[in-house]
């Protein structure tokens, strides 16, 4: 684990729309170390697939870096000409995408979309590659693939189409898979398939994955190690046990909170987070998630938190679960009614009466929605 | 990919071509027989006379009757019958003649069509919004905006007349004809002048198609396996473009059948076009019916070819 094979410094991608900068992903930071299973999580539209995307420099028109590093082998992605980035796309990192409806060509046979990825690349020796294949197909676990490489993506089914994807993802054995939302599209058990298969990559060559969704199961299966996302920056990092055991952020909290549980009460209502996540062209000042965060305090809706170690290797953006913050507020009279005290840190579970009291007493009063000027 | 529904699709389609040639033969048939005057007007002869010539190629009989004998002509001695201006001579060989001559336009207006049409159009959109695009798009808007005669007389003008040294009058067939082809300087300005509208709509649907599926998620996966720029466009796009693209090249076919009528009058091609608006001045029954005939029977054949060539690019689309 330590030597990061990937560094992701200060990334901010934004499009330029008729309607002003849509700030899509704003000073992130992470690493991703050789070997290691990343999740990337948050709701739709909070920046995960634009991180992603501007790795393998795939961000069109309107969109544009415009910030930032992406450091791999000692090489910055986002400066590297072109032609270089292309060598490197699909080479030393490969990406697969949800919904493997559309993602395939519907004109082009599966196998030639499998050898077209190597033959792009000098990876695998041009008489291997007819081969590698059929042995690609077999290993993601199609039946039959000497025949059904030659069939069509519409003969293929849902969960085939996502297994030749990543056959062809993994054609030139990459050092990074980028898997976003690869079980959307497909049912439970073709989820969990789809999911062995990744683990068994990663245990067995090494890849490096980072793998995108809002499914929180679907991390807590594969992912040793976690990344909350929300509104275009990072909201707390750790390792996943830790972060499914006490979350820091209440946005990762809320996230938690809002799974459905089997064995919840039938008369329950689902949790949801109220709200909607901010409009990313006119986003509001102080936290992100002020307006929608039950365990808000006055601060959070003029200073925005940055990411602070709140336990072993992990780290939230939130003032009200950070030291500091607690110590401004004249910690004294809290630290003794707080589960986790002993750590100096208060995880949000279990607060939310007391936050309630709270906030009758500090919080400004809900926002009323941005008024049109 | 010929499979056994594909035969019967295309065994479907044969029997409703003959049925659609058949109405449309009829049809024409009878209305060229009821224009008023005869095939003999010019000869002046009346009364007696003319009863005798009647008689002598079956123009007294009723329509119907003389529809079945024409009929029975073809499919007996494969023969479209005699002609009535130049009496007697077997207009076979001519109208075949004429139809190579044709097809030779119509086949390079066809090639200008589409190359010009699908160039610009992917042009056009790869460059969405640039200058590119702009001038492209206009160039079509023109295209399809202006009649093929405006264009063909207006290249008349500026090749045949301005710049006359470029084309050393070549811009006009020998007449009478000399049996050749014509040369590239010869073809080029009718194809262009017959393709010039169809490849504006080309060049329309082409941008539109590639537009849509630019935007789609295999053309992300295509970049994202690191392919060269050109190979996403031209594999993985336009490949999917075609399919729209294909389902107006049946109208283009028509569009330059019924325009080549126009252009081989301007230019004095002698083809199945100008042969056809001819023959109608000249009553000569039998030339225009054959001529329509033939016209028919392309159309059926293009319409197949353009259903066939969509199973060619698109492998969903089965029969």
């Amino acid at each position: 684990m330590a030597n990061p094979v990937l560094q992701v410094q200060d990334l901010s991608t934004s499009f330029f729309t008729g309607d002003g900068e849509v700030k899509a992903v704003r000073n992130v930071n992470f690493n991703l170390f050789n070997g290691e299973t990343l999740g990337l999580v948050g709701e739709s539209g909070c920046g995960k697939s634009v991180t992603a995307m501007s790795i393998l420099g795939l961000v069109q028109r309107p969109g544009k870096i415009v910030n930032g590093k992406i450091v791999f082998k000692g090489q910055d992605l986002v400066r590297m000409p072109a032609e270089e980035l292309r060598e490197i796309r699909g080479r030393d990192i490969a990406m697969i995408f949800q919904d493997p409806l559309s993602s395939l060509n519907p004109v082009l046979r599966v196998g030639f979309q499998i050898d077209e990825a190597m033959k792009a690349h000098d990876k695998v020796p041009a008489d291997q590659i007819a081969q590698r294949g059929v042995d690609l197909l077999k290993e993601v676990r199609v039946p039959d693939a000497a025949r059904r490489i030659k069939d069509y993506p519409h003969q293929f089914s849902g969960g085939m189409r996502q297994r030749a994807m990543i056959a062809m993802g993994l054609s030139n054995r990459p050092e990074i898979l980028i898997a976003d939302e690869p079980t959307t599209a497909l049912d439970v058990t073709v989820q969990a398939q789809i999911l062995e298969l990744l683990r068994d990559l990663n245990q067995e060559m090494g890849t490096s994955i980072i793998l995108i969704t809002h499914n929180l199961g679907v991390v807590a299966g594969l992912c040793k190690r976690v990344i909350v996302m929300y509104a275009g920056e990072i909201v707390e990092e750790g390792p996943v046990d830790q972060i499914f055991e006490s979350p820091q952020h209440p946005y990762t909290w809320s996230l938690l909170r809002s799974i459905p549980r089997i064995d919840a009460d039938r008369r329950e209502r689902l949790k949801s987070i109220e709200g909607l996540p901010p409009d990313l062209i006119a986003l509001p000042p102080g936290c992100e998630f002020s307006p929608r965060c039950p365990f808000r305090i006055e601060k959070c809706f003029t200073q925005d938190p940055e990411l602070e170690t709140v336990g072993p290797a992990q780290r939230a953006a939130c003032w009200v679960t950070m030291k500091r913050a607690y110590a401004e507020m004249g910690a004294a009279d809290i630290t003794d009614t707080r589960p986790g005290a002993a750590s100096g840190i208060r995880p949000p579970k279990g607060i939310e009466a007391r936050v309630a009291d709270r906030r009758e007493l500090n919080a400004p009063p809900l926002p009323t929605p941005a008024s049109d000027e | 990919m010929l499979t056994r529904g594909t035969l019967i699709y295309i065994g479907q389609r044969l029997v409703l071509i003959v049925f659609t040639v058949v109405v449309v033969s009829f049809g024409v048939f009878a209305v060229v027989h009821s224009l008023p005057g005869n095939a003999f007007v010019s000869d002046r002869v009346h009364g007696q006379a003319l009863q005798i010539l009647l008689h002598e190629y079956g123009l007294d009989l009723p329509i119907p009757l003389q529809y079945w004998n024409w009929v029975k002509g073809i499919v007996l001695h494969g023969s479209l019958g005699v002609s009535l201006y130049i009496r007697g001579l077997p207009i076979t060989p001519l109208v075949l003649r004429e139809l190579s001559v044709s097809a030779m336009l119509g086949g390079s207006a066809l090639i200008v069509t589409i190359g010009l049409g699908i160039t610009f159009g992917v042009l056009a959109a790869v460059r969405q919004n640039s200058w590119v695009d702009y001038l492209l798009t206009s160039i079509a808007v023109v295209g399809y905006s202006v009649p093929s005669f405006v264009i063909a007389s207006l290249g008349i003008l500026i090749f045949g007349q301005w710049l006359n040294n470029l084309t050393q009058g070549a811009l006009y067939y020998p007449e009478p004809w000399s049996g050749t082809y014509g040369s590239l300087a010869e073809l080029s300005l009718p194809a262009i002048a017959l393709g010039f509208y169809t490849s504006g709509q080309i060049t329309r649907i082409t941008r539109a198609a590639m537009l849509d599926v630019i935007q789609q998620d295999y053309i992300r996966t295509a970049r994202a396996k690191g392919l060269q720029n050109r190979v996403v466009v031209i594999r993985h796009a336009l490949r999917n473009a075609l399919v729209p693209v294909t389902s107006i090249l049946g109208p283009t076919v028509i569009s330059i059948i019924t325009g080549s009528v126009v252009i081989e009058n301007i230019f004095g091609i002698p083809g199945l076009g100008k042969e056809f608006v001819e023959s109608i001045f000249q009553h000569d029954y039998n030339v225009t019916v054959g001529v329509f005939t033939i016209y028919a029977i392309l159309i059926g054949f293009a319409n197949l070819a353009v259903d066939l060539v969509y199973t060619v690019i698109d492998p969903r689309i089965r029969y």
